[in-house]
């Protein structure tokens, strides 16, 4: 809502300047979204006449005139041509700002001196119009300041009105809550009007759909002088308030909606024909709108029409047929309230958002209708020379009425925590407009009619702490009353984020939604595959499959890199990943029932179903890298670290100490012979391994070696609960062993073959060298096997050896393992 | 020549000799000369007990003296010549300090991550629990349960994602607050921070950002004790110094409703261009209220036995003001060049 402040000072005085009232405003009511000006900022406006105007010498769309400022005559250059010798124009001096901040100067123009400049209505704040210098008429006296007329500058605040306050939607409404703020009075415009124009009730009235139509008042303004602008004053205030002034009969409908908060609707009366009817939309219905376009209607729209045609789409848009124009000399005069989630609906169904619809929709109160009525028929009259007809018609079958809501200091001490005295919290209700009553600790409050945000106690407490101010509330902590902290699981989850950026890796975040061909792309799209959870109404097509695993918006994240000339990286994410979990059979009536109201009906006497069972998608948090290029640059002194499966295995045996890795049986996307799923346990926790080479390319990472790893969140255990074991003080015995075995022989089955032995000697054995090459035969590798003995007593050579040798059996029999020698 | 005569020569030759070496295996070489068994001035020792009875007591002392005298000089050049081979091997080891040592780098965690964190351990040590719940939420949760019936105007506000039919992905974490009044009853004191999804796309808005709600629910929380708890957060945050001011608010699950300024921790207000604040001196920084007495009832608990209070903010946008970061997309795109600066 724009409030012109020399507007705003017609209903209360304040003497604040527009900082201070805009830190009043945001602190005790609403935000505010801007400060404009318009006109002149500081400097004077004189009334000039101009004596001489001719075309400038130097210049062929430039002017120049001899303008009489009262005793003295300057010469001011032009861009306009339409003043003429003995016309009276507004002058502003040379050393007066303008609201843009310029500052006049006398100045030479092609060669002419210019002493000041004659203004056009726009340079003046009065409209847009900037087609010419501004006309003044006989009663600017020549030499006087224009300001003694209106004001040539204006302030105007933009409040960013809540919801919840449509009474704002008007400047009285605005200049009330100022008043409350200040604890001053304000004052409401008196209407007055001749009566005893044509009678309203040449027309009818009839309103079919009163559901959606609470009240409906009609009066007849006629003998309107036609064809009239309206007067400065009132165009200047329209245009200052956002609006855009159009002629008489408009801007004087317009100026109450925007004293008022209420929209009004002006008829022609002579294009009406019989009467007005409320009416839904027929299937079919077309209507032309004021703005060219035409729209198609439905019977959810609601439509006031004449007996033949829809003549406005109600608080929205009017046609074009039933306007009132430059001609109208008989008005007829709509001011009244509608449903307001049904002019939401429709106005977002059509797309079309007016100053009415906005003000509409959030549900005006119907009995502001009576003032907007008085207040309109009092201001046509008065700018358009018409006279109102003695009766309305009106159809409002149920007169809302105000409520009484109670109100318990104590309770209102409680909320706010704050000390307030019941005296106090009377008096700031009563600026809002309610009777108060009651007594010492129980008050009661009688709430306007629109005020409809007001229904309960706490709403009367919101209104008591805001007035008397946030600000005054003291700072307090509750005391602790439960052990706060992270769950285990969430525990777990930043310490595996931190040993992952501690591993050098940089946590990324990615959006959950992809393309289809994220799955394509992953060969995940066979028959066997779970499919993905859709948005149905994604942003666009890229963003139409919830994701099935992380992996994709990292590899896309590590394209872009690439793109950018990264040589390569490391991406973690940790994120859901969705999947379509349809409702056992026969529960989707259920499902769609759980969905929307919360609850589950019972299957039997004791069975129900499983929510989780109901919701539709499974949903599951993991942890995703992604290992591409160069992860880490070599130095003078240390190698590159490029991507590979080792890499990524490596970290996924930091999150997860003790799991076990299942070669041959990953995912499709990744490298069959360089791959892993992993298990924690019995529990299949996910896959690590080098990306397969044709999807590789599929998301521009061809030549990269790309690596990563996804594993369930919750089975991550970086920092495993620890448990003392004793160890002894007596020296350890370390041994090497080497092996030719097969190629295809799986190291990590030697090494768990080894500690199935279950020596109790035995405390480490580890893989320290595998070779391939001239010194063994082709088809077969060298293992390196590194062991260290320790017992309760020093050992000797001779019980090692017998160590050694099971181990070489073992190795032997299971392998076909030969000792290297 | 005496006996003595030879052992003061052989003591003046050997003392020579030492000062005259250079290295310590040359040290060695003097004292198995001069000191070693088949040494002359050992064997003088040995060859005492032939002398006279007064000859022996003077032979003896003065041969003692000079081993002794040599022993000391042959030590003490030892030392020195030790001292110096060690510096000149020291000088010799000596690496170009300058270069760079090997690499240990560190990685990085998401700016929005960073401050969830942070906001999340300030509330974990006023004894609040962490909720988490669905990101694809069913309708009820996401907007019924919170006084938004289908039909109601604030449903078109937030501009959602829809799934299966009833399923939406949620558009904010308030469910999650939902979820925990409906398992569990007062003293409720719970943060829950997330990824929560609407359909807008511009250079202020993702289709996906973070939100950490708030709720504490007991006998007797005031609306001074929602100023006292997200006033500290706020200078635990963004430091001691900054103020926070309440403004008057709406929002559909609170009564009363206000929004929580953040006075500017760059400028404080001082600087009319300044680059977080835009002039203003203050920072948006989050909505909170009281929590609706109907949301408490819709919850089953007694409204007039309990109060409580509830906020939201957008760890993003405290990212974006804290880290000084112009654009919201930037946050989702896995750019190196931007995560690497966290």
């Amino acid at each position: 809502m724009r409030v012109p402040l020399s507007w705003l000072r017609e209903y209360l005085d304040f003497d604040l300047g527009v900082e201070r009232l805009v830190e009043l405003f945001t602190l005790h009511s609403q935000e505010i979204d801007g400060v404009y000006r318009l006109g002149v900022a500081e400097g004077e406006v004189v009334v000039g006449e101009v004596v001489e105007f001719g075309p400038h010498p130097n210049a062929d769309r430039l002017s120049v005139a001899k303008v009489d400022l009262g005793g003295r005559e300057v010469q001011i250059v032009a861009g306009a041509p339409n003043p003429y010798p003995g016309a009276r124009v507004p002058v502003v001096l040379p050393g007066s700002v303008m609201a843009d901040g310029t500052k006049l100067k006398k100045a030479k123009l092609r060669g002419l001196e210019s002493y000041g400049m004659m203004m056009s209505e726009r340079e003046l704040g009065i409209s847009a119009d900037h087609g010419g210098i501004l006309l003044l008429d006989g009663s600017y006296e020549v030499g006087q300041p224009v300001a003694e007329h209106f004001p040539v500058g204006e302030t105007v605040i933009d409040i960013d009105v809540t919801p919840n306050r449509p009474d704002l939607w008007g400047m009285i409404g605005v200049a009330r809550e100022l008043a409350a703020i200040l604890q001053t009075d304000f004052r409401i415009p008196e209407p007055s009007f001749e009566t005893g124009g044509e009678p309203t009730s040449d027309f009818g009235l009839r309103v079919e759909a009163e559901d959606l139509c609470p009240r409906y008042d009609l009066r007849r303004v006629s003998g309107l002088t036609p064809g009239g602008e309206a007067p400065l004053w009132m165009r200047r205030r329209v245009h200052a308030a956002g609006m855009r002034p159009i002629n008489a009969v408009v801007d004087a409908t317009n100026y109450a909606m925007l004293e008022t908060g209420q929209p009004i609707h002006a008829f022609d009366a002579e294009k009406v024909r019989e009467g007005i009817v409320v009416r839904r939309g027929r299937a079919g219905e077309k209507i032309t709108l004021l703005d060219g376009s035409t729209r198609s209607l439905d019977d959810e729209m609601l439509v006031i029409a004449d007996e033949e045609r829809g003549l406005v789409i109600a608080g929205v848009m009017g046609a074009e047929d039933a306007e009132v124009g430059p001609g109208t000399t008989d008005a007829l005069i709509e001011v009244a309230t509608f449903a307001g989630q049904n002019i939401l609906r429709t106005s977002q169904r059509l797309g079309l958002r007016t100053d009415a619809s906005g003000r509409f929709e959030r549900g005006l109160d119907p009995n502001t209708v009576d003032y907007a009525m008085e207040r309109v028929a009092g201001l046509l009259s008065g700018v358009a020379g018409g006279r109102v007809a003695d009766d309305t018609l009106g159809h409002y079958p149920e007169p809302v009425r105000s409520w009484r809501v109670p109100l318990r200091l104590s309770r209102a001490r409680l909320l706010l925590g704050m000390p307030v005295e019941a005296e106090e919290a009377a008096r700031r209700l009563a600026s809002l407009g309610c009777e108060v009553g009651g007594e010492g600790e129980e008050l009661s409050a009688v709430v306007p009619t629109f005020r409809r945000d007001l229904r309960r106690e706490a709403d009367l407490i919101e209104e008591v702490g805001r007035l008397i101010g946030l600000d005054k509330i003291p700072e307090a902590l509750p005391g602790a009353r439960q052990p706060g902290g992270l769950t285990p699981e969430q525990r777990n989850t930043r310490l595996v984020r931190r040993v992952l950026a501690d591993l050098g890796l940089s946590e990324a975040i990615t959006y959950p939604f992809g393309p289809g061909r994220w799955t394509r792309d992953l060969r995940m799209d066979g028959d066997g595959e779970p499919g993905v959870v859709r948005v149905e109404n994604p942003l666009s097509a890229e963003g139409r499959d919830l994701r099935p695993t992380v992996l994709p918006g990292l590899l896309d994240a590590a394209a872009r890199n690439r793109t950018f000339g990264a040589r390569g990286g490391g991406l973690f994410e940790v994120g859901r990943v969705f999947a379509p979990s349809p409702p056992p059979k026969g529960l989707d009536e259920a499902a769609l029932h759980f969905r929307m109201t919360g609850k589950v009906e019972a299957l039997g006497p004791d069975a129900e179903p499983n929510r989780l069972s109901l919701m539709g998608v499974r949903e599951e948090a993991r942890v995703c890298v992604v290992l591409a290029g160069t992860v880490r640059p070599g130095g003078w002194n240390v190698p590159e670290l490029r991507a590979g499966y080792f890499e990524a295995k490596g970290m996924v045996e930091r999150l997860l100490p003790g799991a076990s890795f299942e070669a041959g049986a990953a995912p499709d996307f990744l490298h069959p012979g360089r791959s892993a799923v992993v298990w924690a346990g019995n529990e299949r926790a996910g896959w690590v391994g080098e990306l397969h080479p044709e999807v590789s390319e599929k998301f521009g990472l061809d030549g990269w070696p790309v690596a990563a790893f996804e594993l369930e969140a919750g089975l991550c255990r970086p920092d495993p609960e620890p448990r003392f074991r004793p160890f002894v003080n007596v020296p350890a015995a370390p041994r090497d062993l080497a092996v030719v075995v097969k190629e295809s022989v799986p190291a990590g089955g030697m090494i768990a073959a080894v500690e199935g032995l279950g020596s109790e000697m035995l405390v480490e054995v580890r893989v320290f060298d595998v070779y391939e090459g001239s010194q063994v035969p082709e088809g077969y590798k060298s293992v390196a096997l590194g062991f260290l003995f320790q017992g309760e007593e020093t050992l000797t050579d001779e019980e090692v050896d017998v160590e050694m040798e099971r181990i070489v059996v073992r190795l032997g029999e299971e392998f076909g393992a030969r000792v290297r020698s | 020549m005496t006996a003595t005569d030879r052992i003061e020569e052989l003591k003046n030759a050997a003392l020579a000799a030492v000062r005259a070496a250079d290295t310590t295996a040359a040290l060695e070489e003097l004292r198995v000369r001069y000191l070693g068994r088949s040494a002359e001035l050992t064997e003088i020792k040995k060859s005492i007990g032939k002398l006279s009875q007064e000859e022996r007591k003077g032979v003896g002392r003065s041969a003692n003296l000079a081993s002794r005298e040599i022993e000391g000089a042959l030590a003490a050049r030892t030392d020195a010549l030790a001292a110096a081979e060690r510096e000149a091997r020291l000088r010799k080891e000596a690496v170009d300090a300058t270069l760079p040592g090997v690499p240990f780098p560190r990685g990085h965690l998401h700016p929005s991550q960073r401050i969830i964190d942070e906001v999340v351990d300030f509330f974990v040590g006023l004894g609040y629990g962490v909720a988490e719940g669905p990101e694809a939420e069913t309708d009820y949760y996401n907007f019924t349960a919170l006084g938004i019936p289908p039909g109601h105007p604030a449903r078109t506000m937030q501009d959602t994602f829809f799934l299966d039919e009833g399923l939406v992905l949620r558009t904010h974490t308030s469910p999650v607050q939902v979820r925990t009044m409906l398992s569990q009853e007062p003293p409720v004191y719970v943060v829950c921070p997330g990824r929560t999804y609407r359909r807008d796309s511009d250079p202020t808005h993702t289709p996906m950002f973070h939100q950490i709600e708030g709720l504490a629910v007991d006998r007797g929380l005031t609306l001074g004790h929602l100023k006292g708890t997200l006033a500290a957060m706020a200078r635990h945050v963004f430091g001691e110094d900054v103020n926070v001011r309440l403004r008057p608010s709406y929002f559909q699950f609170t009564e009363p409703s206000v929004e929580l300024d953040v006075s500017c921790f760059r400028c404080g207000g001082s600087d009319a261009h300044c680059k977080v604040c835009k002039g203003a001196g203050w920072l948006e920084m989050l909505g909170a209220g009281m929590v609706d007495p109907d949301v408490l009832e819709e919850a089953g608990y007694d409204s007039e036995e309990y109060t409580g209070f509830a906020f939201g903010m957008g760890p993003d946008r405290m990212a974006m003001a804290k880290y000084g970061i112009p654009d919201l997309r930037l946050f989702f795109e896995g750019d190196l060049r931007f995560l690497r600066q966290f």
